[in-house]
């Protein structure tokens, strides 16, 4: 990666203004979680009865 | 995609013509090639027993040799030379087919290979890996730091840290033989036969770690990526084109899941680049800590210490290899107990903890090009994303780790007692340039981590969302629950 190219990364980085979170993302995030807790829960629960 | 693949994007390389064959499917081939050549021994016909191997030594002349007394007469210095020249023409004919400069790619596969073997060779030096009081009485010494000969890897990474960070031309002159992703991914696929063979003893154990695997999936997936992705958007003001491809390092497997979050959430290439380079950097820091801490805490649990390193040391190359080094400092301390476990295990749960959670990325990365092409970046219909994704996107190099394994499996298993008793042989010598491919994947990987990134303002903060997220959720996840899934469970006792 050049020089050039990174210093206009890192001004990127520094200047960039803050997305707030969308509707789709907090859906995504939530399921996530959800699914991989109860698919976790699952999981430990077949591997203590098998 | 290669590390070296990531140093050439914006560079005259990247203009070279599109190769015929990717670092995958390259890895798959030369994987099996070695893999196939080994079997042969199972027949009487020794294909590979020059590779060299090396030995803890106190004299230098009896640190090679090799892996084969049917080449005894090549001698260590010998079967050395014999390795090097094979790996350059196979490793060349290789960087032929990737489009690579292969007369630029030999002469650094030459500093490369030399170096790395080197460091090997200092680190298994007796006072450096000699374990137990037996082991010391036997080369005369009357202290060791006790490393075991696999923490001879650690010399590898810190021989490439010093190129990367005070040689930084050198570092560039041999750029075109740094893919560390190359060879660990060749490693890998070795890999499934030998540890098929340390399965064959114990299957209901082998099977147990399929539950694992899933479970490895779940919290890498969906677990550990939205808190990261979380914690990189809400707490440090990522925009989603970085936080996306950042969660995924942290997250998934490294530097093929940033590409691959990258690419199909439509960001531009150089920011899961720059996210990967940052992926190595920490993957190096968590190989010379992590094995030794779980060395540390879990000798007792030699199971939980190995999935731990699968889930918790990013990219593929740094989790197999912190499960060899933990592998072999959980072995020795365990010995010098009285308790011998039976190699491969660690090292072989690790993997699969691994190579589980990479079947996964190409669905993932589709998932979240589906949900960014059609919700957050609406696209024209060309550039949506597509279920074809899904197979462009899947590890190749894990076909040839389930191939080598059910071949290995068969043969231990479902052949004549008279041909299964030489099959732990004959894979064992491919086994030996299996253990050459971890040497170049460690030096290489130091090679590639640029530590200077971590001072630079504005990437600082990538890197904070980095340990933020790794000390101090994700390693820490990742230990309690492979504690619930392996406590208790112990490998078979040797012999």
């Amino acid at each position: 990666m050049s020089e050039s190219t990174q210093s206009e990364l890192r001004e990127e980085l520094r200047n960039a203004s803050v997305e707030p979170l969308l509707p789709i993302e907090k859906k995504l995030i939530g399921w996530s979680l959800a699914i991989g807790l109860v698919l976790l829960a699952v999981l430990a629960a077949a591997n203590y009865l098998l | 995609m290669s590390n070296a693949a990531l140093t050439d994007v914006g560079s005259p390389a990247a203009a070279r013509p599109a190769p015929a064959l990717n670092e995958d499917w390259l890895a798959v081939i030369i994987g099996l090639f070695i893999f196939v050549l080994g079997l042969a021994a199972v027949v009487h016909i020794d294909l590979i027993g020059w590779v060299v191997n090396t030995s803890v030594w106190i004299n230098p002349g009896n640190a090679l040799a090799p892996a084969s007394k049917n080449y005894a007469p090549l001698g260590g210095a010998g079967a050395l030379l014999a390795t090097y020249v094979a790996l350059t023409a196979v490793l060349s004919l290789g960087a032929a087919a990737l489009k690579a400069d292969v007369k630029r790619f030999a002469l650094a596969f030459t500093a490369v290979f030399w170096i790395a073997y080197a460091s090997w060779i200092i680190g298994n030096y007796a006072h450096f890996a000699a374990v137990t009081p037996a082991e010391q009485q036997k080369f005369g010494i009357s202290w060791s730091l006790r490393l075991t000969n696999e923490g001879a890897y650690i010399f590898a990474v810190i021989a490439g840290l010093i190129i990367a960070n005070f040689l930084p031309r050198f570092a560039a002159a041999i750029k075109e033989a740094v893919r560390p992703e190359l060879y660990i991914k060749v490693a890998i696929v070795i890999l499934g036969g030998f540890f098929a063979v340390t399965a064959a003893g114990k299957l209901s154990l082998a099977s147990s770690l399929v539950l694992r695997g899933l479970a490895a999936i779940a919290e890498a997936y969906l677990i550990y990526w939205a808190v990261v992705y979380y914690v990189a958007r809400k707490w440090f003001g990522f925009s989603r084109e970085w936080a996306a491809p950042l969660a995924s390092g942290i997250s998934i497997c490294g530097v093929s899941a940033a590409i691959a979050t990258g690419g199909a959430i439509r960001a531009r290439p150089l920011v899961p680049v720059l996210v990967s380079s940052l992926v190595v950097v920490f993957a190096v820091t968590e190989v010379l800590v992590l094995p030794f801490v779980s060395a540390a805490l879990l000798a007792h649990e030699p199971l939980v210490a190995s999935a731990w390193m699968g889930l918790a040391v990013k990219t593929d190359g740094a989790a197999v290899a912190a499960g060899g080094i933990a592998e072999s400092l959980i072995l020795a301390k365990n010995a010098a107990e009285g308790v011998r476990y039976q190699p491969g295990w660690i090292l072989g749960t690790a993997t699969t903890i691994k190579v589980f959670i990479d079947i996964f990325i190409g669905i993932w990365a589709f998932v979240l090009g589906y949900i960014w092409t059609n919700h957050i970046n609406v696209t024209a219909d060309s550039n949506k994303a597509k279920a074809r994704e899904i197979w462009q996107r899947f590890p190749k190099f894990i076909i040839g780790f389930v191939v080598t394994f059910i071949v290995g499996l068969y043969l231990a298993l479902g052949t004549p007692a008279e041909v299964a008793k030489n099959v732990p042989a004959a894979i064992g010598e491919a086994n030996t340039f299996r253990v050459i491919f971890f040497i170049l994947t460690f030096f290489s990987i130091g090679v590639l981590s640029d530590f200077k990134l971590l001072w630079q303002e504005g990437f600082g903060r990538l890197a904070a969302v980095y340990v933020v997220s790794l000390f101090g959720f994700v390693v820490w996840v990742g230990l309690a629950i492979s504690w619930i899934f392996f406590h208790g469970v112990t490998p078979p006792l040797a012999g």
